[in-house]
């Protein structure tokens, strides 16, 4: 894609982060920052807009990505999207949290999120439900390795670890 | 704006007529040394001998200041001697000195417009320091050029029209009436156009005023009598304007009233009426906050003070559906068969003053306005604190008609967001701390926060209120709010911000919540060709140096219809308009632009192009299908001409015939090394003539052509300039999107562009020879590059066909030989030589 | 009408009884389901976060199974619904990016083009088949007191969703009236419930959610609705950590909108649905056991 790199990744979010004038409207909608006071969007921001560089605090993965800044931004910001790609340059760092690893890797070997236990297969049977058209895991490990994810798992961890 | 017989005729009657060429063409050409400026680089000798072999040129003089009074008067001496009917003056800028010398002329007898100009100053001698040889030879060209140019001049007629010394102001805000009064104060006829069954604006229905937080009406009612009573002035309330046509001087105004159904004449404001009638509806002064009657009358102080029924509300007014207030008024004031009407008139300038209105707090759903009763706006909290208003003054909630212990006004409502209006609205941060002393002074223990992102106290005693709010404990805090919410059993309110001092998340409940309203731009609704900002504001003709003009002559602005302001800017402003507009009437007659376009009908096709091209709504269809161009409306812009698909239009002193003779001449003698550059008189001519003060050196291989505007420049021109040769081709304008100085000219022009390209890949020219550029008068360095990149690129396609020549001639080997002595004009063009003239230059400057 | 069904993993796998009264009415209002062997959507936010290009690629892939299959999607999932649209949207308006995309799916043997559309079951059930045809299908109307959560990702970003007003929505509280529930509004009504960080702190995601709740509970609602499996199980399991962490005592009834539509439907099997839930509401099990509407004793339990 464009972003090639993290400095282009950086410079994107630099750019996009230019129209904030620090009104505090994304601040004051965020459902996160109204319980965990050391998350404030704005201050993501800010931090850009003044040293110039992206902190990864691992403070960006508390966003639970809900947009409701992004919808109220005066200037457009794109905040969510600014967040989301300072969690990419975060995940690139290895610096990740272990349940996204864990949900990666089980998308990895299944290609879903939620993998049915065999109580909700049977939960499935027993309310007449077709069983679904299971996705080919090998073009989601193509998917994976081309597109980088598998670079950044590795990162993360030198083994590889088979879910359950 | 449309037009009628009458009209089209005085606008056929002011059309320039031409003149039969006379027999005999006789140019007088007048070398300038300008002292050294010219003399130490060019050879003045040189061109003058040049200039006697042209054809045409009957006289040819040399002079040391041909600009001073006996430079002058030997121009006028020689004019009368060899009776010179064409006048050529080679020496500087005709940006310096054209009206010098068309004045000269014009003294001798002589039609100003048969005098031009060649510029060996600011683009010969100045930029070519280095190379006598190579400025000779340019102006030497230049000076062909131009005789080549005088020789299809034609007198052009000065021409002025009658002004009728009267004036139409649309909108009776504070605004409208000022320029009202100040016009009817000096002797002119107003006529004064309200929508409105009253005048007054919204100044009218706001309680106190900032920053001294007067009563409003105490202060604006007598100046409402003032222009109600004023002999001068005609109050047409209830009106709008229908069609205005026409032009500066001269413009006829069609209005439509709405009937009233009372007479204003015989009412006398007794209230009889309501006491009977039987139908409520909201009252809009009062923000939909209480109710009214089908008649009513907006305020007390309304003017003109009578009654108005509102047809849609009331039941009926003969006696069978209702006609109660018909039966009860003694005056007989209600009118039942009343009706609209059209009034008609003729005003010489128009001023329009139709203000804004309070942004609307819909379009802001997260502030809960609408849907949360204790939510209200700005308009709506004057309402409640006037003492005229539903509650007689008392501040309530509307929910439960109970007084509010905390109150909290959010800032910046409808302004700085992308979504609504991204200006700021001038007035509110003033607006909400008057509301918030208001509050106080009435209820000092009501708690008040106001919650603003900068607080802009800028005007005149502004800052004194915001200190008399802080010493009265009214709460400031920095932070846009975010969300209202209300609790679904009291009604109260709960905001959330971002206390942004302090990186902190504030949930606060209060009371009541005063939004604190910007402003929405209604500009566009008067039938005026005046262009509008994105969010409704009328532009005006210059931000810093004419900011109550318009685009259109005679038509001039103020208040809020030009932008957001405070009362007291927009009286200042509308005071303005009137002087400005005053000088228009005082004078009594215009003087129309003599250089305006002229469509020949026996070519024009009727496409109607050129309507769409005119900035000025100056071209207009008549009754015959005929399109005409209104004199008085023109400012021989061009763009209009440079689209003409069956070239109908005549652009006088800038004809196709006349810029086709320029291109021919500077192509005579090595096209292919020449750079064809047009340039518009406004911005691009003045940065090229900055690029010779400031002696900024490129090669000498181009030749300028100017125009008033580069709408000017025709797909042909540059078609015309590559058929004969030409090395490179630029046309530069002034700035996109919005420095043109006749507004849209350079969109035009560059809107032909892809035609201009498409046309070169047919012929296999390469796409680098054709340039667009925007070069404002401040860029003298960027001319001086663009000549140099464009010199380049002329110089490598010279390169090309030689090549191609002695590839053809191969064995013969005489045409070799003459190439090579034919190299490039040597310059100090290049990069190299570039870099070191600045850096002298910088020396210097140390 | 026919739309390649993309039930999402938390319904297929977690959820099935979801899926069997999205399949349960869907025949009544003339709508086709198809299944697609499609891979998780992705995930909106961790997977998105983790590698964006993942994200994409795989969003891709499933917009190009139902582009193969000729039909369009349509999402029971928030979640699928906005990381689908959002993928679209990326796709369409970035040329670029479609082409580094579809360079990998050409590895697979799949291409984007770009003709699929990606529906939420809410817009086809208020935009395609409409409240009229809703109510004229309701059997035995079920007239509780009702809170809805639209759910953050049907409502933003409401440039590129185009569902319902991000700020005041109504279309779901038409629906649930279209089955005779009262709608009450309340506070942080498009406030999110905290799903998004749940994997990543637990405190500030059902802190999130009491605050939600909170708000919720001050009108006092009989049962909640939604439509979306995540928001559903954040508030039908999350309640009950809420209750342990911050000492509440939440007992709210949870649905998903094609359940209670289906009850009111007095379509066949509902109980074996209804009975999925940890939250019960016995007045809904008893209306739908017995086929006729008692309301006036309703209360949760
Ligand atoms: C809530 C609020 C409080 C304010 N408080 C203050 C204050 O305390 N102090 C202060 O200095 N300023 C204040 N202002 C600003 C002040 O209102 C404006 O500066 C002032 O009204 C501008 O005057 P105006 O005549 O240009 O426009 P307006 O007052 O808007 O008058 C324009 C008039 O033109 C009429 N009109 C519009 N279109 C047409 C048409 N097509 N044909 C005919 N008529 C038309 C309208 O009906 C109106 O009567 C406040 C503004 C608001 C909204
Ligand atoms: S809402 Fe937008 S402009 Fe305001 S502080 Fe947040 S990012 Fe900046
Ligand atoms: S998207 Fe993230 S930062 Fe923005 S409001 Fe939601 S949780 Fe807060
Ligand atoms: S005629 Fe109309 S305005 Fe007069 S009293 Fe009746 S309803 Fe009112
Ligand atoms: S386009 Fe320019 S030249 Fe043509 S009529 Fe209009 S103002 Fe005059």
């Amino acid at each position: 894609m464009e972003r090639t790199t993290d400095a282009d990744r950086i410079n994107e979010i630099q750019h996009s982060a230019q129209p904030c004038f620090q009104c505090g409207i994304c601040a004051a909608s965020c459902p996160i920052f109204r319980v965990a006071p050391d998350f404030n969007p704005r201050m993501a921001v800010d931090e850009v807009l003044r040293t110039g560089t992206v902190a990864m605090t691992g403070r960006e993965w508390f966003c639970a990505y809900c947009l409701m800044c992004e919808e109220r931004c005066p200037m457009e910001v794109a905040l969510s999207e600014i967040l989301i790609d300072i969690k990419n340059l975060s995940a690139n760092d290895g610096k990740v949290p272990p349940s996204i690893i864990e949900m990666m890797d089980v998308i990895r070997f299944t290609g879903k999120v939620s993998h049915a236990s065999k109580r909700t297969e049977k939960k499935r049977r027993e309310l007449g439900l077709p069983e679904l058209p299971k996705p080919d895991v090998d073009e989601v490990q193509t998917i994976f390795e081309m597109t980088g994810a598998l670079d950044r798992l590795m990162r993360f961890r030198e083994a590889e670890v088979e879910p359950e | 704006m449309t037009t009628s017989d009458s009209v089209s005729d005085a606008g056929t009657g002011v059309e320039p007529k031409v003149e039969a060429a006379e027999s005999e063409i006789r140019i007088g050409v007048f070398p300038c040394k300008c002292g050294k400026n010219i003399g130490a680089v060019v050879d003045i000798d040189t061109v003058a001998e040049y200039a006697k072999t042209l054809p045409g040129v009957v006289h040819v003089q040399v002079n040391t200041y041909t600009c001073a009074d006996p430079g002058q008067k030997e121009i006028q001496e020689a004019i009368r001697e060899h009776n010179l009917n064409r006048i050529i003056v080679a020496s500087c800028s005709p940006t310096m000195h054209e009206d010098t010398f068309r004045k000269t002329v014009k003294g001798a007898g002589l039609n100003p417009y048969l005098c031009i100009m060649a510029n060996i100053r600011e683009h010969v001698s100045w930029v070519h320091q280095q190379d006598p040889e190579g400025a000779t030879t340019k102006a030497k060209e230049l000076v062909a050029m131009a005789v080549a140019k005088a020789t299809s001049l034609v007198p052009q007629p000065e021409l002025d029209v009658p002004v009728t010394p009267s004036a139409l102001v649309v909108g009776a805000g504070v605004a409208g009436m000022q320029a009202s009064l100040d016009l009817a104060d000096m002797g002119y006829k107003v006529y004064l156009i309200e929508k409105e069954p009253t005048i007054g604006g919204i100044m009218a229905i706001l309680d106190k005023v900032f920053p001294q937080n007067d009563c409003s009406i105490c202060i604006l009612g007598p100046k409402m009598v003032d222009v109600i009573q004023h002999p001068n002035i005609k109050v047409i309330s209830m009106a709008e304007v229908d069609e205005v046509s026409g032009y500066v001087g001269n413009f006829s105004v069609r209005v439509r009233q709405r009937a009233r159904y009372v007479d204003p004449d015989a009412c006398t404001a007794c209230a009889e009426c309501i006491e009977v009638c039987p139908v409520d509806i909201p009252s809009r002064v009062d923000q939909n906050l209480t109710w009214k009657k089908a008649i009513y009358i907006p305020f007390p102080q309304a003017v003109p003070s009578s009654y108005v029924i509102d047809p849609e509300a009331c039941l009926g007014m003969d006696l069978l559906r209702c006609g109660k207030c018909y039966e009860k008024c003694e005056q007989h004031a209600v009118i039942p068969e009343d009706e609209d009407k059209i009034i008609e008139f003729e005003v010489g300038v128009i001023i329009i003053a139709t203000g804004f209105e309070p942004a609307d707090p819909k379009k802001i759903p997260r502030l809960g306005w609408g849907r949360y009763p204790n939510v209200i706006t700005s308009l709506e909290f004057e309402r409640l604190i006037n003492a005229a208003g539903p509650t007689e003054g008392k501040l309530v909630r509307p929910s439960d008609i109970t007084k509010p212990k905390s109150v909290a006004i959010v800032q910046c409502v409808g302004s700085r967001d992308i979504h609504t209006r991204m200006g700021c609205s001038n007035f509110c941060c003033a607006e909400s701390v008057k509301c918030a002393l208001l509050i106080k002074e009435h209820y000092p223990e009501t708690e008040v926060v106001i919650y603003y992102q900068d607080l802009r106290m800028h005007g005149k005693y502004f800052e004194d209120q915001y200190h008399k709010a802080r010493e009265e404990g009214i709460k400031f805090i920095r932070g846009r709010v975010g969300e209202i919410q209300e609790y679904p059993h009291t009604k109260n309110l709960r905001i959330s911000v971002e206390d942004t001092t302090h990186n902190e998340l504030l949930l606060v409940d209060f009371d009541m919540v005063i939004l604190s309203m910007g402003a929405e731009g209604v500009a566009g609704n008067v039938p005026l060709p005046i262009s509008v900002t994105q969010d409704k504001f009328y532009i005006e003709s210059h931000p810093k140096l004419r900011p109550v003009d318009t685009s259109s002559a005679g038509v001039f602005i103020c208040g809020g219809a030009e932008s957001p302001k405070d009362i007291r800017d927009s009286v200042i402003q509308a005071s303005a308009a009137a002087g400005r507009a005053s000088i228009i009437l005082q004078r009594g007659r215009y003087p129309i632009e003599a250089l305006s376009a002229r469509i020949q009908q026996d070519i024009c096709s009727r496409c109607g192009t050129c309507v769409k091209r005119c900035p000025y709504g100056a071209i207009i269809q008549d009754g015959t299908g005929r399109y005409t161009v209104m004199g008085a409306l023109c400012q021989a812009c061009g763009t209009c001409a440079g689209d003409c698909p069956k070239d109908a239009i005549v652009m006088p002193n800038f004809t196709n015939e006349q810029i086709f003779a320029q291109i021919e001449t500077a192509l005579k003698e090595n096209p292919e090394e020449k750079i064809v550059a047009f340039a518009c008189a406004f911005c691009s001519y003045r940065g090229s003539d900055l690029a010779g003060v400031s002696r900024m050196q490129y090669p000498t291989n181009a030749r300028v052509i100017r125009a008033m505007c580069s709408g000017r420049y025709s797909v042909k021109f540059a078609q015309r300039a590559f058929e004969l040769g030409a090395g490179s081709v630029l046309y530069s304008g002034c700035h996109l999107p919005a420095d043109c100085h006749f507004q849209t000219g350079n969109h035009w022009m560059a809107k032909r562009e892809p035609r201009i390209r498409n046309w070169m890949k047919r012929k296999g020219i390469n796409d680098e020879r054709f340039r667009i550029e925007w070069v404002s008068a401040g860029e003298g360095k960027k001319w001086q590059q663009i000549m140099t990149d464009m010199s380049e690129i002329a110089m490598k396609h010279a390169d090309e066909i030689r090549k191609k020549r002695t590839a053809k001639s191969k064995g013969k080997t005489k045409g070799g030989k003459q190439a090579k002595s034919k190299r490039s004009p040597k310059t100090q063009g290049t990069k190299k030589g570039k870099k070191k003239t600045t850096k002298t230059k910088r020396k210097k400057e140390d | 009408m026919r739309f390649a069904l993309f039930p999402g993993c938390t319904i297929s796998d977690r959820l099935p009884f979801i899926e069997k009264s999205i399949r349960m009415i869907a025949p009544h209002f003339n709508i086709e389901l198809i299944d697609l062997p499609f891979t998780c959507c992705p995930e909106p936010n961790s997977v998105r976060s983790f590698s964006d290009k993942t994200w994409l690629t795989m969003g891709a892939r499933n917009l190009a199974l139902a582009e193969e299959a000729g039909v369009n999607i349509m999402t029971a999932c928030a979640g699928c619904f906005e990381s689908l649209s959002m993928s679209k949207h990326v796709l369409d308006s970035k040329p670029s990016e479609k082409e580094e995309v579809n360079k990998v799916l050409k590895k697979i043997g799949k291409e984007y083009k770009g003709q699929v559309e990606v529906r939420h079951i809410q817009q086809v059930l208020y935009e395609d088949i409409g409240i009229e045809e809703i109510q004229r299908n309701v059997q035995y109307p079920i007239n509780y007191r009702a809170v809805i959560h639209p759910g953050c990702h049907t409502l933003r970003p409401q440039k590129i969703l185009n569902l319902d007003d991000a700020e005041a929505p109504m279309k779901l509280d038409e629906l649930v009236r279209a089955i005779g529930m009262e709608s009450l509004d309340y506070m942080d009504k498009v406030m999110c419930c905290g799903a998004g960080v749940r994997g990543i702190n637990r405190e500030i995601a059902f802190g999130v959610l009491r605050e939600k709740m909170d708000s919720m509970m001050m009108v006092d609602p009989e049962v909640a609705v939604v439509f979306c499996p995540t928001c559903f199980i954040s508030f039908e399991a999350g309640q009950k950590v809420v209750n342990r962490m911050f000492d509440k005592k939440y007992n709210l009834p949870v649905y998903y909108y094609t359940e209670i539509l289906a009850a009111a439907m007095g379509l066949e099997g509902v109980e074996s649905i209804l009975s999925e839930h940890r939250v019960k509401f016995s007045a809904l099990g008893m209306l739908v056991a017995k086929n006729e509407p008692e309301i006036e004793n309703a209360t949760p339990h």
